[in-house]
Protein backbone atom coordinates (compact mmCIF):
# COMPACT_ATOMS: atom_id res chain seq x y z
CA UNK A 1 0.00 0.00 0.00
CA UNK A 2 1.37 3.41 -1.00
CA UNK A 3 1.38 5.79 1.89
CA UNK A 4 -0.50 9.23 0.83
CA UNK A 5 -0.51 12.92 2.42
CA UNK A 6 -3.47 11.67 4.55
CA UNK A 7 -1.57 8.44 5.80
CA UNK A 8 1.84 11.17 6.59
CA UNK A 9 -0.57 13.58 8.46
CA UNK A 10 -1.19 10.27 11.12
CA UNK A 11 1.86 8.96 10.69
CA UNK A 12 3.25 12.80 12.27
CA UNK A 13 1.33 12.41 15.07
CA UNK A 14 2.52 9.04 15.61
CA UNK A 15 5.77 10.58 16.10
CA UNK A 16 4.63 13.47 17.98
CA UNK A 17 2.83 11.25 20.62
CA UNK A 18 -1.20 12.92 19.81
CA UNK A 19 -2.67 9.95 18.53
CA UNK A 20 -5.63 8.15 20.56
CA UNK A 21 -4.79 4.60 21.72
CA UNK A 22 -7.27 3.52 19.13
CA UNK A 23 -6.06 5.43 16.67
CA UNK A 24 -2.91 4.19 17.71
CA UNK A 25 -3.32 0.35 17.46
CA UNK A 26 -4.66 1.06 14.08
CA UNK A 27 -1.96 2.40 12.95
CA UNK A 28 0.72 -0.26 13.94
CA UNK A 29 -1.90 -2.63 12.45
CA UNK A 30 -1.18 -0.84 8.91
CA UNK A 31 2.29 -0.11 9.32
CA UNK A 32 2.92 -4.50 10.06
CA UNK A 33 0.98 -4.91 6.62
CA UNK A 34 2.72 -1.96 4.82
CA UNK A 35 6.37 -2.28 4.43
CA UNK A 36 6.30 0.82 2.45
CA UNK A 37 4.41 2.26 5.23
CA UNK A 38 7.16 1.25 7.63
CA UNK A 39 9.84 2.28 4.71
CA UNK A 40 7.74 6.40 5.08
CA UNK A 41 7.58 6.45 8.82
CA UNK A 42 11.92 6.07 8.80
CA UNK A 43 12.00 8.77 6.23
CA UNK A 44 9.58 11.01 8.55
CA UNK A 45 11.09 10.08 11.64
CA UNK A 46 14.74 11.17 10.35
CA UNK A 47 12.87 14.75 9.83
CA UNK A 48 11.44 14.82 13.00
CA UNK A 49 14.70 14.02 14.52
CA UNK A 50 16.70 16.67 12.43
CA UNK A 51 14.22 19.11 12.96
CA UNK A 52 14.17 18.37 16.69
CA UNK A 53 17.73 19.92 16.90
CA UNK A 54 16.37 23.21 16.10
CA UNK A 55 17.57 25.35 19.51
CA UNK A 56 17.01 28.28 20.75
CA UNK A 57 19.36 30.99 19.76
CA UNK A 58 21.00 33.79 22.53
CA UNK A 59 21.59 37.72 21.88
CA UNK A 60 24.97 39.48 22.67
CA UNK A 61 25.83 39.24 26.22
CA UNK A 62 25.39 42.91 26.78
CA UNK A 63 21.68 43.11 25.05
CA UNK A 64 19.65 43.48 27.93
CA UNK A 65 22.12 46.28 28.51
CA UNK A 66 21.58 47.73 25.21
CA UNK A 67 17.84 47.77 25.60
CA UNK A 68 17.85 49.52 29.06
CA UNK A 69 20.24 52.20 27.50
CA UNK A 70 18.08 52.89 24.78
CA UNK A 71 15.22 53.27 26.89
CA UNK A 72 16.98 55.40 28.98
CA UNK A 73 17.83 57.85 25.97
CA UNK A 74 14.59 57.74 24.29
CA UNK A 75 12.24 57.25 26.99
CA UNK A 76 8.69 56.94 25.77
CA UNK A 77 6.80 60.39 24.80
CA UNK A 78 3.41 59.00 24.21
CA UNK A 79 0.85 60.98 26.75
CA UNK A 80 -0.88 59.57 29.86
CA UNK A 81 -4.57 59.08 29.78
CA UNK A 82 -5.05 61.56 32.74
CA UNK A 83 -3.00 64.26 30.95
CA UNK A 84 -3.83 63.98 27.49
CA UNK A 85 -7.58 64.43 28.72
CA UNK A 86 -6.40 67.24 30.73
CA UNK A 87 -4.99 68.74 27.75
CA UNK A 88 -7.57 68.04 25.18
CA UNK A 89 -9.98 69.91 27.64
CA UNK A 90 -7.59 72.82 28.54
CA UNK A 91 -7.05 73.17 24.28
CA UNK A 92 -10.67 72.97 23.64
CA UNK A 93 -11.63 75.67 26.48
CA UNK A 94 -9.19 78.07 24.85
CA UNK A 95 -10.65 77.29 21.21
CA UNK A 96 -14.36 77.87 22.88
CA UNK A 97 -13.24 81.48 24.24
CA UNK A 98 -11.24 82.52 21.64
CA UNK A 99 -14.61 81.87 19.41
CA UNK A 100 -16.87 83.51 21.79
CA UNK A 101 -14.54 86.43 21.51
CA UNK A 102 -14.07 86.57 17.52
CA UNK A 103 -17.65 86.70 17.62
CA UNK A 104 -18.48 89.21 19.81
CA UNK A 105 -15.90 91.36 17.57
CA UNK A 106 -13.17 92.15 19.86
CA UNK A 107 -10.92 91.56 17.42
CA UNK A 108 -12.47 93.23 14.25
CA UNK A 109 -10.20 96.11 14.09
CA UNK A 110 -6.88 95.71 12.52
CA UNK A 111 -3.65 96.39 14.16
CA UNK A 112 -0.44 98.05 12.25
CA UNK A 113 3.20 98.11 13.27
CA UNK A 114 5.17 101.12 11.39
CA UNK A 115 8.79 100.25 11.76
CA UNK A 116 9.70 103.71 10.56
CA UNK A 117 8.37 105.13 13.37
CA UNK A 118 9.29 102.00 15.80
CA UNK A 119 12.88 102.50 15.41
CA UNK A 120 15.32 105.67 14.98
CA UNK A 121 16.04 107.46 12.13
CA UNK A 122 20.02 106.86 12.26
CA UNK A 123 19.90 103.32 11.62
CA UNK A 124 17.26 103.69 8.39
CA UNK A 125 18.68 104.06 5.08
CA UNK A 126 15.71 103.28 3.29
CA UNK A 127 11.73 103.86 4.82
CA UNK A 128 10.55 100.61 5.84
CA UNK A 129 7.43 98.83 5.27
CA UNK A 130 4.15 98.90 7.76
CA UNK A 131 2.67 95.62 8.48
CA UNK A 132 -1.59 95.36 9.08
CA UNK A 133 -2.68 93.01 11.00
CA UNK A 134 -6.09 91.53 10.78
CA UNK A 135 -7.05 90.44 14.24
CA UNK A 136 -10.24 88.54 13.10
CA UNK A 137 -8.20 86.42 10.65
CA UNK A 138 -5.18 85.69 13.06
CA UNK A 139 -7.62 84.27 15.55
CA UNK A 140 -9.44 82.34 13.50
CA UNK A 141 -6.06 80.87 12.29
CA UNK A 142 -4.70 80.09 15.93
CA UNK A 143 -8.26 78.55 16.81
CA UNK A 144 -7.69 76.15 13.58
CA UNK A 145 -4.37 75.08 15.05
CA UNK A 146 -5.99 74.75 18.36
CA UNK A 147 -8.52 72.48 16.77
CA UNK A 148 -5.22 70.42 14.59
CA UNK A 149 -4.09 69.66 17.62
CA UNK A 150 -7.00 68.70 20.18
CA UNK A 151 -7.16 66.30 17.20
CA UNK A 152 -3.94 64.62 17.60
CA UNK A 153 -4.23 65.09 20.82
CA UNK A 154 -7.70 62.93 20.72
CA UNK A 155 -6.51 60.26 18.37
CA UNK A 156 -3.11 59.71 20.38
CA UNK A 157 -4.39 59.42 24.07
CA UNK A 158 -7.83 58.10 23.43
CA UNK A 159 -8.84 56.90 20.22
CA UNK A 160 -5.07 55.20 19.48
CA UNK A 161 -4.70 52.81 22.64
CA UNK A 162 -8.96 52.40 22.28
CA UNK A 163 -8.34 50.65 18.94
CA UNK A 164 -5.09 49.27 20.03
CA UNK A 165 -6.82 47.53 22.76
CA UNK A 166 -9.52 46.61 20.54
CA UNK A 167 -6.90 44.66 18.41
CA UNK A 168 -5.37 43.14 20.94
CA UNK A 169 -8.32 42.03 22.27
CA UNK A 170 -9.47 40.28 19.04
CA UNK B 1 1.97 34.87 35.80
CA UNK B 2 0.51 36.90 38.97
CA UNK B 3 4.22 37.60 39.62
CA UNK B 4 4.69 39.12 35.91
CA UNK B 5 1.89 41.26 35.91
CA UNK B 6 2.91 42.28 39.43
CA UNK B 7 5.94 43.49 37.89
CA UNK B 8 4.41 44.88 34.90
CA UNK B 9 2.28 47.27 37.24
CA UNK B 10 5.56 47.89 39.11
CA UNK B 11 7.05 49.44 35.65
CA UNK B 12 4.10 50.83 34.47
CA UNK B 13 4.26 52.93 37.96
CA UNK B 14 7.41 54.32 36.80
CA UNK B 15 10.35 51.53 38.26
CA UNK B 16 11.52 51.47 34.81
CA UNK B 17 14.54 49.84 35.34
CA UNK B 18 12.50 46.12 36.46
CA UNK B 19 11.73 45.93 32.74
CA UNK B 20 15.49 44.86 32.78
CA UNK B 21 14.20 41.62 34.56
CA UNK B 22 11.43 41.22 31.38
CA UNK B 23 14.40 41.96 28.87
CA UNK B 24 16.56 38.93 30.92
CA UNK B 25 13.59 36.31 30.64
CA UNK B 26 12.27 36.24 27.10
CA UNK B 27 15.32 37.66 25.30
CA UNK B 28 16.66 34.58 23.81
CA UNK B 29 13.34 33.63 22.19
CA UNK B 30 12.58 37.19 20.53
CA UNK B 31 15.74 37.02 19.60
CA UNK B 32 15.07 33.54 18.28
CA UNK B 33 11.97 34.38 16.56
CA UNK B 34 13.74 37.40 14.39
CA UNK B 35 16.66 35.12 13.61
CA UNK B 36 14.87 32.49 11.89
CA UNK B 37 12.64 35.34 9.81
CA UNK B 38 15.61 37.38 9.07
CA UNK B 39 18.66 34.68 8.86
CA UNK B 40 21.56 37.50 9.79
CA UNK B 41 22.51 37.82 13.55
CA UNK B 42 22.68 41.63 13.72
CA UNK B 43 20.10 42.26 12.29
CA UNK B 44 18.12 39.94 14.50
CA UNK B 45 19.57 41.68 17.51
CA UNK B 46 18.12 45.25 16.73
CA UNK B 47 14.88 43.73 15.84
CA UNK B 48 14.98 42.00 19.12
CA UNK B 49 16.06 45.11 20.73
CA UNK B 50 13.52 46.89 18.64
CA UNK B 51 10.44 44.75 19.98
CA UNK B 52 11.56 45.39 23.53
CA UNK B 53 11.53 49.08 23.37
CA UNK B 54 8.11 48.84 21.24
CA UNK B 55 6.78 46.58 23.93
CA UNK B 56 7.63 48.93 26.63
CA UNK B 57 6.15 52.37 24.95
CA UNK B 58 2.66 49.87 24.34
CA UNK B 59 3.19 48.51 27.62
CA UNK B 60 -0.06 49.92 29.21
CA UNK B 61 -2.04 48.87 26.40
CA UNK B 62 -1.27 45.15 27.24
CA UNK B 63 -4.53 43.71 28.05
CA UNK B 64 -3.47 40.61 30.29
CA UNK B 65 -5.93 38.38 27.63
CA UNK B 66 -2.61 36.48 26.56
CA UNK B 67 0.58 35.48 28.34
CA UNK B 68 2.85 38.40 28.06
CA UNK B 69 5.85 36.43 26.38
CA UNK B 70 2.68 35.72 23.64
CA UNK B 71 2.12 39.39 22.93
CA UNK B 72 5.97 40.37 23.01
CA UNK B 73 6.77 37.50 20.56
CA UNK B 74 3.86 38.58 17.98
CA UNK B 75 5.64 42.56 18.55
CA UNK B 76 9.16 40.72 17.69
CA UNK B 77 7.15 38.74 14.93
CA UNK B 78 5.87 41.61 13.23
CA UNK B 79 9.15 43.96 13.85
CA UNK B 80 10.91 41.42 12.43
CA UNK B 81 8.32 40.93 9.53
CA UNK B 82 8.19 44.94 8.72
CA UNK B 83 11.91 45.03 9.03
CA UNK B 84 12.83 42.46 6.12
CA UNK B 85 10.04 43.92 3.63
CA UNK B 86 11.87 47.55 4.21
CA UNK B 87 15.20 45.59 4.04
CA UNK B 88 16.51 46.94 0.86
CA UNK B 89 19.86 45.04 0.22
CA UNK B 90 19.17 41.77 -1.48
CA UNK B 91 22.41 39.96 0.14
CA UNK B 92 23.75 38.83 3.22
CA UNK B 93 27.60 39.38 4.16
CA UNK B 94 29.57 36.18 4.68
CA UNK B 95 30.37 37.09 8.06
CA UNK B 96 26.97 37.60 8.85
CA UNK B 97 25.43 34.74 7.54
CA UNK B 98 24.85 31.66 10.08
CA UNK B 99 27.28 29.46 9.65
CA UNK B 100 27.81 26.50 12.50
CA UNK B 101 30.85 24.55 13.04
CA UNK B 102 30.89 21.03 14.64
CA UNK B 103 33.39 18.89 16.73
CA UNK B 104 33.76 15.46 17.24
CA UNK B 105 33.71 12.19 16.15
CA UNK B 106 30.28 12.89 14.77
CA UNK B 107 31.11 16.37 13.18
CA UNK B 108 30.86 15.95 9.85
CA UNK B 109 27.67 13.24 9.94
CA UNK B 110 25.81 15.88 11.65
CA UNK B 111 27.33 19.17 9.54
CA UNK B 112 25.80 16.79 6.68
CA UNK B 113 22.28 16.29 8.14
CA UNK B 114 22.76 20.20 9.09
CA UNK B 115 23.27 21.37 5.69
CA UNK B 116 20.64 18.90 3.88
CA UNK B 117 17.57 20.12 6.64
CA UNK B 118 18.86 23.64 5.72
CA UNK B 119 18.35 23.16 1.93
CA UNK B 120 15.66 21.37 2.18
CA UNK B 121 14.29 24.39 4.69
CA UNK B 122 15.22 26.84 2.19
CA UNK B 123 13.01 25.39 -0.45
CA UNK B 124 9.75 25.58 2.13
CA UNK B 125 8.12 29.22 1.87
CA UNK B 126 8.44 31.75 4.69
CA UNK B 127 5.42 31.68 7.22
CA UNK B 128 5.62 27.66 6.98
CA UNK B 129 9.57 27.75 7.68
CA UNK B 130 8.55 30.00 10.78
CA UNK B 131 5.70 27.65 12.00
CA UNK B 132 7.93 24.92 11.79
CA UNK B 133 10.80 26.37 13.49
CA UNK B 134 8.23 27.67 16.62
CA UNK B 135 6.55 24.36 17.12
CA UNK B 136 10.34 22.48 17.27
CA UNK B 137 11.32 24.85 19.62
CA UNK B 138 9.46 22.94 22.01
CA UNK B 139 8.33 26.02 23.85
CA UNK B 140 4.85 27.25 21.98
CA UNK B 141 1.46 25.37 21.49
CA UNK B 142 -0.16 25.46 18.20
CA UNK B 143 -2.62 27.64 19.77
CA UNK B 144 0.71 30.13 21.10
CA UNK B 145 2.30 29.97 17.90
CA UNK B 146 -1.31 31.15 16.25
CA UNK B 147 -1.32 34.30 18.16
CA UNK B 148 1.98 34.90 17.58
CA UNK B 149 2.16 34.63 13.50
CA UNK B 150 -2.23 36.20 13.59
CA UNK B 151 -2.79 32.51 11.85
CA UNK B 152 -5.21 30.58 13.12
CA UNK B 153 -4.37 27.55 15.47
CA UNK B 154 -5.57 25.11 12.45
CA UNK B 155 -4.47 27.07 9.95
CA UNK B 156 -0.45 26.24 11.85
CA UNK B 157 -1.41 22.85 12.44
CA UNK B 158 -2.09 22.50 8.32
CA UNK B 159 1.26 24.82 7.84
CA UNK B 160 3.56 22.69 10.33
CA UNK B 161 2.02 19.14 8.44
CA UNK B 162 2.87 20.63 4.92
CA UNK B 163 6.01 21.85 5.79
CA UNK B 164 7.07 18.35 7.16
CA UNK B 165 5.76 16.66 4.72
CA UNK B 166 7.56 18.82 2.24
CA UNK B 167 10.54 18.99 3.87
CA UNK B 168 10.66 14.85 3.78
CA UNK B 169 10.24 15.07 -0.04
CA UNK B 170 12.92 17.67 -0.43
CA UNK B 171 15.35 15.74 1.67
CA UNK B 172 14.42 12.88 -0.37
CA UNK B 173 15.18 14.18 -3.51
CA UNK B 174 17.89 16.38 -2.23
CA UNK B 175 20.05 12.79 -1.40
CA UNK B 176 18.94 10.91 -4.27
CA UNK B 177 20.70 13.82 -6.79
CA UNK B 178 23.94 13.43 -4.21
CA UNK B 179 23.80 10.16 -4.53
CA UNK B 180 24.19 10.42 -8.43
CA UNK B 181 26.78 12.46 -8.39
CA UNK B 182 29.10 10.11 -6.01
Amino acid sequence: MKPSHNQDEKLFEYLDGTLTGVEKDALEQLLQASPELRFRLEALRKVDAQLRLVRIEHPSKNFTQKVMSRLEQYPGKSLTLRNGILLLVGVLVAVGIGSILVASGVFDGTASIDLNQTLSNKYIQKPLPTFNFNGKLMMNIIIMVNLALAFIVLDRTILKPWFERRRMSA
Amino acid sequence: MTDEYLLIDKILGGEQQLYAELVNRYKSYTYTIALKILENRPEAEEVAQDAFIKAFNSLKGFNRESKFSTWLYRIAFNTAISYKRKRKASYQSIENTIVEYDQGEDALERSDKKKYLALAMDKLNEADRLALNLFYLQEFSLEEIADITGMQANTVKVRVHRARQRLADELKLLLQKEALTL
